[in-house]
Order: structure tokens, then C-alpha cells, then sequence
């Protein structure tokens, strides 16, 4: 019967109850709305970078990640890896890489780029380099095209090269010798990392070996997709203790900004919630303190006739919860529905494009969030409506009987 | 047999810098099926003695039985647990909880108490017949008059099963049709179920109707007067 009490209590005073439900309403919603959007920026960005540039987990030789020299291969027993990375479930794909500086040369300009050597077949299969090359981009690699490479949007335009253009890769071999080749672009991508499109170009293996005069196998990389990303951990220990003379990093070591997004966003997000929430205690507590002196005689009649500290507690309780609840109910609802509207719909901020791909982050932004941070959203609004509750609830307990119930 | 014992009840307010003896050596005795009235002018102590009987004030000194339990020493939680099961209050303002309707005002004490839902329900409906509300058991206050709001008051008060009935000036808000309904009713329930009503009171009206009259001045007892007549008993 509390809770009916409670409940109608809150109703008592319709405009003023209102104002504060729509304060807490509007308040989560754009707290909600705008956790979504970051939230949704950080998981795509998250996302696409491991899906076209980190991959789950990486196999270097230490040394190379120390110096980047390209003598630098993984050494060891290569045949053991490659069949331990196909006996892994988890391990959707993977790709040997060849990796190392160059310049890259056109008639017209010149910059230091990272040339990436690979399986295309075995590439495809684990990152989407592939399919960000337009229509009117040209295509993946072909056999028979001769030494072919794909290069990213913002290298073609820093080169002044078009699609078929042929740019020169120079660069030393295992000897420490400077030698190169030209290719001819066959496909030009765009991420939206413009920094990652300028910087990386893709050759096949086959045709950088001979010139690197390294042996055929030889690798500097090899790039790990697996089928649950979640799995990362224990393959990556799997791995390591398997091949103790091998660098084995998942994608958050591999970029440890994009593990710090990915690890302290939920941290921020709700802490941004918390602050919200905090300033919008304050309005149930100034609500809860007038409720409170409005009733005065009420509550002295109340413990007169039996009621007694923990009920009167529990009642005053009930309102402060019910009345940021109701407002949070409504706010959350308000957000889920216009996050799930821009998540089909996106946010396009087409004017900040630029900026946007300068940082590695799609200028089209999908607000997502995940249930349970509803979950937890909810919980943190009953605990914010039971602590605003404790201020006026004590104030409404140092009420003696005798004397409230005489005031008018 | 006596339900209610005083003995020295004393009490004091420091009002600004002056201390006001509200009680000042009371003794006092009340029976089973008492309808008695504490009369006297402002300031007399009235208020002071029935909050002290009630458990809702304590005093500076004296005692306070109400059946074996010296209501002065009990700490104050047990102080309500006491007050709900054994005391029904009617205030001035009647004081009944404006979002719950006449039957849910009723019902709400026994709530507290733990009875169960049936029992609740029934003795409700009952005790709002009793006091002339049965087609009135789902108005909310606002939609009852003062004298309806009063019976009401009385109904919660009952539905505790008390052994007495506090009323601190019931009258003061009612108009003459009304008090005469209300002064009726407690005095059937008196008469017929025996229960113990205890007023303090300015209304004439009232204590025309009271069996024993006592008067304070000054937080003393001045006149203790049982009215016999035909009527009683």
C-alpha cells in the first residue's frame, strides 16, 4: 500500500511533479543520444580499424618491431606456425605479410610510404582492403597484370597518379642494397583513415620477394582474423606460449589508442551519465524537500497514528524513485528511439569530412548503444532517486508527531 | 478496572526565554468505556496532556500506564509500535491522507498492522457503516465534507482495535449538523462497543454530551466531574 501511496503522492502536485519528470526526461535523453553517437563513433572506428588495418592479432619478429628493418623476418619454425594457425577454430583467416619502408615516386612527386606484400587471395580474406576500392577505382589484384599495386585515395592525389598510372617503389633489400621496381596501379581504396590511405600500399608478395631477394616464404607480418574477436586473449596466449621467440600482440597492443577508446569508453559513458544524473538529483531532492514541507502535518499524522521511521523512510523513498524513474523512463525511451532512427538513417557530417578522416573516423556517424548499458542506466537512476531520497527522507524523520501535526 | 493511570505527570516548554509549565502535577484515572472531555482555556495544558497520554510528547516527569506499560519509558520505537496497536487519534483537521479514499484511509492502519487483505476489506466497509459512510467508502477527502472527513477519522481511528480513542478538539471544524452526526456516533460506539473516548475540547456541544468532565488551568487538574445521569450505562 506504501507504493500506491508513493505513487499517487507524486501526482499531487501535477505541474510541479512534471517539470522535474521532463527535467530528468530531456536530461537523460540528450545524456542517452549523446552516449550513443560517442559510443557509436568509438565502436566504428574500433571496428574499421581492425577490419582494415590492425586484424585481431599480429605475429612479428620482435626485432622488427624494434628497428623495422626488413631483414628482420619471422624466423623459427614457419611451417609449425602456419599449421598451428590452421588448426586454431577460431582463426577465421590469416595473411603473411611482407612490410616494409619506401619511397614511392611519380613524374610528378614523391613520399615515404609503407609498402604491404601479400597473398591477395589469403589478404581478402582478412581485412577489407578489397572491397573499399570503388567501381571506378579500379580492381584487386589480377594474375598476368604484371607487378600491379593498390594504392589509397589521398596517395594518388599527393602523387598526382590516376588509376593504371605506374608509380616507382624504392627501397633496400636484405642486403641493405637500394632497389625498387614500377608498378602500375591496378585499384586505388579510400578508408576513411585518410593518414592510413596515404601512408600504405599494397603489392603482392610475389612480385616484392625477388626484389627484397628474400626466400619465398619469408614474412615480416602475418595478420590474424578470427571468428569471435572475444577470442582474442586466448589465442594471443595460445600463441605465445606455443612460439616464445615471436612478438604476438592482438589489435589494443597493436594500436593501444584504439584499445584505450575501445577499454575507457564505457567508463566515460557512464560516467557522463553519472554527472547528468548527479545535476538532476538535485532537482528531485529541492522537489522532494518542498513535497516534504507541504506535508508536514501529513507526516506527523502518519507516525502519530504508527507508522513508523523505516515505512515513513521507504515512503519518501518510493517518490524520489518513481519520480526519476518515470523521467528517466520516458528520457531513455526517447533516446533508444532516436538512436535506433540515426543507427539506420546515420548522422552525416558532411562538412567536417575532412577532419574527420584525418583522425580515422567515418564522417558518418551510427549511434549505437549496447543493452546493457540501458541496463545500468536504469539502475543508476533508481540509485540516484534513492540517494536524493536520503536528505529530505532524514528531514522528514527529525518531524516530531506532536508538533507537526499542529502545523498549518 | 482503570486503563489509564497518571501519576505527577509534569511537562515544561522554554518558550524564548520564559518556561511555560504545561503539566504540573497531573494524576489522573480512566476506565474501560469512559466518554470523557478535557475542557479548559488556551494554554491550559489540554493538548499537552492528551500528546503525553498518546505517546506522541514526553513528559518532564511522572508516569503514564496504560494497562501494565509505563508509556514514559518506552524508546521511541516501540513508542509507535505501541501507539498503533493500542491508540486511535482523531485530529482537529481530521488529517486523513488526501490520495486515498474513505475505505483506503480505513484500511491503511490495518495495512500497517499486518492484517490480512480479506479481513482488511471487511472491518473497513464495516466501520465506514458505522459511522453513516457506506455509500461513501470510494470518495477521496476532498470529495466528502468536513463532518463526512471527521466520521472518516473516527473509522481509522477504530480500525486499529484500540484500547482508547484520542480526540483533540474534533468539533473545532464542523459545523453544528455535523458535530451532532459526529458526537452521536462516538457516543453509539461508546454506549454499544464500550470504547473509550477521551476529548479535549473548547465546543460546549461536546461537553454537554461528555459523561466526565475535567478541567485544567494551568497544568492542573481544577474539577474532575462525573455526570450522572439516566442515559449513562
Amino acid at each position: 500500500m506504501i507504493w500506491i501511496i508513493a505513487w499517487k503522492n507524486i501526482w499531487r502536485n501535477k505541474v510541479r511533479s512534471l517539470v522535474v519528470v521532463m527535467a530528468i526526461a530531456f536530461g537523460l535523453f540528450g545524456g542517452v543520444f549523446s552516449s550513443a553517437v560517442l559510443k557509436g563513433t568509438g565502436d566504428q572506428r574500433v571496428r574499421e580499424a581492425v577490419s582494415r588495418e590492425t586484424s585481431h592479432i599480429q605475429i612479428h619478429n620482435p626485432a622488427y618491431i624494434e628497428d623495422n628493418d626488413v631483414r628482420y623476418v619471422i624466423d623459427g619454425n614457419r611451417e609449425t606456425l602456419i599449421t598451428v594457425l590452421d588448426t586454431i577454430k577460431v582463426i577465421e583467416a590469416w595473411s603473411p605479410r611482407v612490410k616494409f619502408m619506401a619511397m614511392a615516386g611519380s613524374a610528378n612527386a614523391g613520399t615515404g610510404v609503407v609498402v604491404i606484400g601479400i597473398d591477395p587471395d589469403k589478404e581478402q580474406r582478412v581485412t577489407e582492403i578489397h572491397s573499399l576500392i570503388c567501381d571506378s577505382c579500379g580492381s584487386w589484384f589480377k594474375k598476368g597484370r604484371g607487378m600491379s599495386v593498390v594504392i589509397g585515395q589521398a596517395l594518388a592525389k599527393k602523387l598526382k597518379v590516376h588509376l593504371n598510372s605506374k608509380i616507382v617503389l624504392t627501397f633496400q633489400d636484405m642486403q641493405g642494397n637500394l632497389t625498387g621496381g614500377a608498378f602500375r596501379i591496378c585499384g586505388i581504396y579510400r578508408t576513411n583513415n585518410s593518414v592510413f590511405d596515404e601512408m600504405n600500399v599494397l603489392v603482392n608478395r610475389t612480385d616484392i620477394i625477388p626484389l627484397l631477394t628474400a626466400d619465398p616464404g619469408a614474412c615480416h607480418e602475418i595478420a590474424i582474423r578470427l571468428t569471435e574477436p572475444d577470442m582474442a586473449d586466448p589465442v594471443q596466449l595460445t600463441l605465445k606460449n606455443l612460439f616464445p621467440s615471436m612478438l604476438v600482440q592482438d589489435w589494443k597492443e597493436i594500436d593501444p589508442l584504439l584499445g584505450m577508446l575501445n577499454d575507457f569508453m564505457d567508463l566515460w559513458l557512464y560516467l557522463f551519465m553519472g554527472i547528468i544524473l548527479l545535476a538532476l538529483g538535485f532537482g528531485i531532492i529541492n522537489t522532494m524537500l518542498m513535497a516534504i514541507l507541504e506535508r508536514t502535518r501529513e507526516l506527523g499524522m502518519l507516525a502519530a497514528i504508527g507508522m513508523n521511521k523505516q515505512r515513513i523512510f521507504i515512503l519518501i523513498m518510493l517518490e524520489s524513485v518513481f519520480l526519476s524513474l518515470t523521467g528517466g523512463v520516458i528520457g531513455i525511451i526517447m533516446g533508444v528511439l532516436l538512436t535506433w532512427y540515426t543507427n539506420h538513417t546515420g548522422i552525416n557530417l558532411g562538412s567536417l569530412t575532412e577532419g574527420f578522416e584525418k583522425i580515422g573516423y567515418n564522417p558518418i556517424l551510427y549511434p549505437s548503444l549496447d543493452l546493457i548499458f540501458f541496463i545500468n542506466l536504469t539502475i543508476m537512476v533508481v540509485a540516484a532517486g534513492i540517494l536524493a531520497s536520503i536528505y529530505p527522507a532524514r528531514r522528514a524523520l527529525k518531524l516530531r508527531p506532536a508538533e507537526a501535526i499542529r502545523n498549518e | 478496572m482503570s486503563i489509564i493511570t497518571i501519576e505527577e505527570l509534569k511537562k515544561s516548554y522554554r518558550d524564548s526565554e520564559v518556561a511555560v509549565q504545561a503539566l504540573n502535577g497531573i494524576n489522573l484515572t480512566f476506565d474501560q468505556g469512559e466518554f470523557a472531555a478535557v475542557v479548559g482555556p488556551s494554554g491550559s495544558g489540554k493538548t499537552t496532556l492528551l500528546n503525553m497520554v498518546g505517546g506522541l510528547d514526553k513528559p518532564d516527569s511522572g508516569s503514564i500506564l496504560i494497562g501494565e506499560v509505563d508509556v514514559t519509558k518506552l524508546s521511541s520505537r516501540k513508542l509507535i509500535d505501541f501507539r498503533l496497536k493500542n491508540i486511535g487519534f482523531v485530529f482537529q483537521s481530521y488529517n486523513l491522507i488526501p490520495v486515498l479514499t474513505a475505505f483506503e484511509n480505513v484500511e491503511f492502519i490495518m495495512n500497517l498492522q499486518g492484517v490480512k487483505r480479506e479481513e482488511r476489506k471487511k472491518r473497513s466497509v464495516e466501520l465506514l457503516e458505522a459511522v453513516g459512510l457506506g455509500d461513501r467508502i470510494h470518495s477521496r477527502p476532498s470529495k466528502l465534507s468536513g463532518g463526512q472527513q471527521q466520521r472518516v477519522a473516527v473509522a481509522r481511528s477504530l480500525a486499529s482495535r484500540p484500547r482508547f480513542i484520542l480526540a483533540d478538539e474534533p468539533t473545532a471544524n464542523l459545523d453544528s449538523v455535523s458535530t451532532r452526526n459526529l458526537l452521536e456516533i462516538m457516543e453509539k460506539l461508546n454506549h454499544e462497543e464500550k470504547i473509550t473516548f477521551i476529548f479535549s475540547t473548547h465546543d460546549q456541544r461536546v461537553v454537554n454530551k461528555a459523561h466526565r468532565i475535567i478541567v485544567l488551568e494551568d497544568g492542573k487538574v481544577v474539577k474532575d466531574e462525573v455526570k450522572i445521569t439516566s442515559e449513562i450505562r
